[in-house]
């Protein structure tokens, strides 16, 4: 087995929620050394069960860096750092004068990461948006909704976990460039323009045709049937997709119905397209009387896609991520032991898994403090008492 | 400046994640060649929507907009000749990017273990609805059923109403941004340490790790807060496809690019996902089918023209 992939890489991480976090949990999961850095009278996040399972495998330390002695030691921490990555919310770049200039002359080929909605320039800089009102900007809910309906946002904060997932690539790319140039760089990610990348094809199809696109419900392109079906017991549903001929019949012989594959109203896919109604309705006679998993395994068998709409209590227990192992069991020292998913890049070479539990409020300040900059016990002491260090025992983890 | 050119990445996947992916590598500068089957093509040259509603195989919007930046040759890697021809290629190759279902490579002799053999420090992803294993591996999916799977569609749409699929392929579009950043972190380590990796990247989990604060308040206190809600925010619908064209901010940034492509003609694509100072992201037109066959057969390869023409009448190209 080898050592995960970005093992001995430090990243100070001064993002607080959402994108930032998410990122620097993808990092961290690969084995980067992160390490939150959080103001000493700010009491801290609360130690909720989203910190903890967004902030697994990450260290926290306490540190003002409002205060001049506080910014010193950030850029002495810098200097022993391989990437900076902060949010809108963190403000340092512009706010505590350390910027990306300021952060270089501390560290020549630092790597800093700004992750902001709407970008660092353009007419709209200083907007913010943040979670699902980033899917809205980015036109993703425009094109979401029932057939004939308003649009709609997704259930998850998905704008978040996109700026997140692109931060931690972008933070890869970076390494690989200083790597073969021997330099670091700023890099902007504007969630705003890695939502619009999602559905680039509607903005694609839109310069070729001028025709806007509008919500389609669960239906596509050209599969019919393709819908959520009603199953047996409560709010239990199942998704079928069926593609072509072949597959129809397939789904018609399981449902018990081999004559409808012939019927002049689905014999054809322009036809099952052009009824996919009175199909839906069809197909939602033969669910209803079945569990989502009943449907699923008959249809699987046959070839079809098809698979239950899990709920999380549903996604908890399911055989297969069970399986394979993506729940992992964490113990938290105050917070108690649970099962959290775990890390979705499964590497062959060197499997990542949850090493740590989230950090508590200040948990590694010896470490940060005597360990990285070796300052001593006195003069950590005299840090804390004049608050540019330390801070009191910390918010409560909520049970 | 850099880019990632010196990065040659093999691209066999079909569907909308692995393309996604390489699109993005491909970006930032990789040498991505996209490997077509003879025929067709990508079967996502046959989605639209198409200009004037007309299908063609090189206007295809979603096509061409996953496929920007990449090479295209044509092979059949399921015949013996096509497959040693892959291996042929995967020598000076650092990444390959797949979406068969499972095991299906390694049947035809070409899994990750049989390909680093011929290139040990090989980055091969693997982005599929369910992952490389478990009992549901094998399943067949679409986008929609692996939303559903993954858990975000029982939180999207109205609560007295079915559970609703967002718009496009949100599915596999998280998937693989997934996977490129996975790969991209690979291919890093890989050429720092000559330690190659097989990275499996299920969409069902990707979708999984999004589902915050959902996945905790359930796993630590069995709460289950991810409920549908409809649009209970009395929220403006958002930009349009048309606003977002129109956007002041977005053209102030140079977002948008007009990229010319001689089938589709002249169209305005979204540009770079996020912005490194020092690695621009380039803007090149999707490839025709087999475009590249000479230059990579002929010119890598070193098979004659006669030779590429007994490849094409048995199917291979």
């Amino acid at each position: 087995m080898e050592r995960l992939p970005l093992y001995g890489y430090r990243i100070f991480d001064l993002t607080t929620a959402g994108a930032g976090p998410y990122a620097t949990r993808l990092l961290a999961d690969m084995g980067a050394e992160v390490i939150k850095v959080e103001a000493p009278d700010s009491g801290g996040l609360p130690r909720s069960d989203v910190f903890c399972h967004v902030n697994r495998n990450k260290y926290a330390c306490t540190l003002d860096l409002g205060q001049p002695r506080g910014r010193e030691l950030f850029l002495w921490l810098v200097a022993l750092s391989d990437v900076v990555i902060e949010d809108v919310r963190s403000q340092v770049l512009e706010d505590l004068g350390l910027s990306y200039d300021v952060l270089r002359s501390a560290k020549a080929d630092i790597i800093v990461v700004s992750l902001f909605s709407h970008g660092r320039s353009g007419p709209d800089r200083d907007f913010v948006a943040n979670g699902s009102n980033i899917e809205q900007l980015g036109g993703l809910t425009a094109i979401s909704g029932y057939l004939g309906g308003g649009p709609q946002k997704t259930g998850v904060a998905y704008g978040d976990a996109v700026a997140g997932i692109a931060a931690a690539g972008a933070v890869a790319l970076a390494l690989w460039h200083r790597r073969r140039a021997g330099e670091g760089q700023h890099v902007e990610v504007a969630a705003w323009e890695t939502m619009v990348g999602l559905i680039g094809e509607y903005v694609l199809g839109y310069s070729m045709s001028s025709r806007l696109p509008q919500p389609m419900g669960n239906r596509h392109s050209s599969m019919a049937p393709h819908g959520c079906y009603p199953c047996a017991g409560d709010d239990q549903w199942v998704t079928i997709a069926v593609e072509d001929d072949e597959q129809f019949a397939a789904l018609c012989r399981a449902m018990g119905r081999p004559e409808l594959a012939a019927d002049t109203r689905f014999a054809d896919v322009v036809s099952r397209y052009r009824n996919q109604e009175d199909l839906d309705g069809i197909v939602g006679e033969w669910t209803q009387q079945r569990t989502p998993q009943a449907v699923t395994e008959a249809l699987q068998v046959a070839g079809v896609a098809a698979a239950p709409v899990l709920g999380v209590p549903a996604l908890y227990d399911d055989p297969h991520l069970r399986a394979r192992g993506f729940w992992e069991s964490v113990s938290h020292p105050d917070a108690g032991t649970w099962d959290m998913d775990g890390v979705p890049w499964r590497l062959s070479r060197s499997p990542a898994h949850i090493r740590l539990p989230a950090p508590r409020f200040g948990e590694h300040n010896d470490y940060v403090l005597r360990g990285l900059l070796g300052l001593s016990e006195d003069e950590v002491r005299e840090l804390a008492g004049a608050g540019v260090v330390g801070g009191g025992p910390g918010p409560d983890v909520r049970a | 400046m850099t880019s990632l050119s010196v990065l040659r990445v093999l691209d066999l996947s079909e569907g909308v994640a692995g393309a996604f992916c390489t699109k993005l590598l491909a970006g930032f500068g990789a040498d991505v060649i996209k490997i077509e089957r003879p025929g067709g093509g990508d079967p996502l040259r046959r989605h639209g929507p198409f200009p004037d509603d007309l299908p063609h195989p090189e206007k295809g919007a979603l096509f061409l907009y996953l496929n920007t930046g990449k090479k295209s040759i044509t092979l059949d890697i399921g015949q013996r000749t096509g497959a040693l021809i892959l291996r042929r290629l995967v020598e000076g190759t650092e990444v390959v990017v797949e979406s068969f279902p499972p095991r299906w490579l390694t049947e035809l002799g070409m899994g990750y273990q049989s390909l680093a053999r011929i290139k040990p420090r090989l980055v091969m992803t693997s982005v599929t609805p369910f992952g490389q294993d478990g009992p549901h591996a094998g399943y067949r999916a679409t986008n929609l059923t692996a939303f559903a799977a993954g858990g975000q569609m029982a939180v999207t749409g109205d609560p007295d109403r079915e559970p609703l699929k967002n718009g496009g392929y949100q599915a596999e579009y998280q998937a693989g941004l997934h996977a490129f950043a996975a790969t991209a972190v690979a291919a890093f380590s890989a050429d720092a340490t000559e330690v190659g990796q097989h990275i499996d990247v299920a969409a069902v989990e990707c979708m999984a790790t999004a589902l915050e604060p959902y996945v905790s308040s359930w796993a630590h206190q069995r709460r289950d807060m991810g409920q549908r809600r409809g649009d209970i925010e009395p929220a403006p619908a958002g930009l349009t496809v048309q606003d977002l064209l129109e956007a002041p901010q977005l053209w102030a940034r140079g977002f948008f690019q007009e990229i010319d492509h001689p089938a589709a003609g002249r169209q305005t694509y979204p540009g770079a996902p996020f912005r490194p100072e020092a690695m621009p992201w380039l803007a090149a037109r999707a490839s025709l089918l087999g475009e590249h066959n000479e230059e990579i057969y002929c010119g890598e390869l070193e098979l004659s023209r006669e030779e590429l023409v007994i490849l094409r009448a048995s199917r291979v190209i």
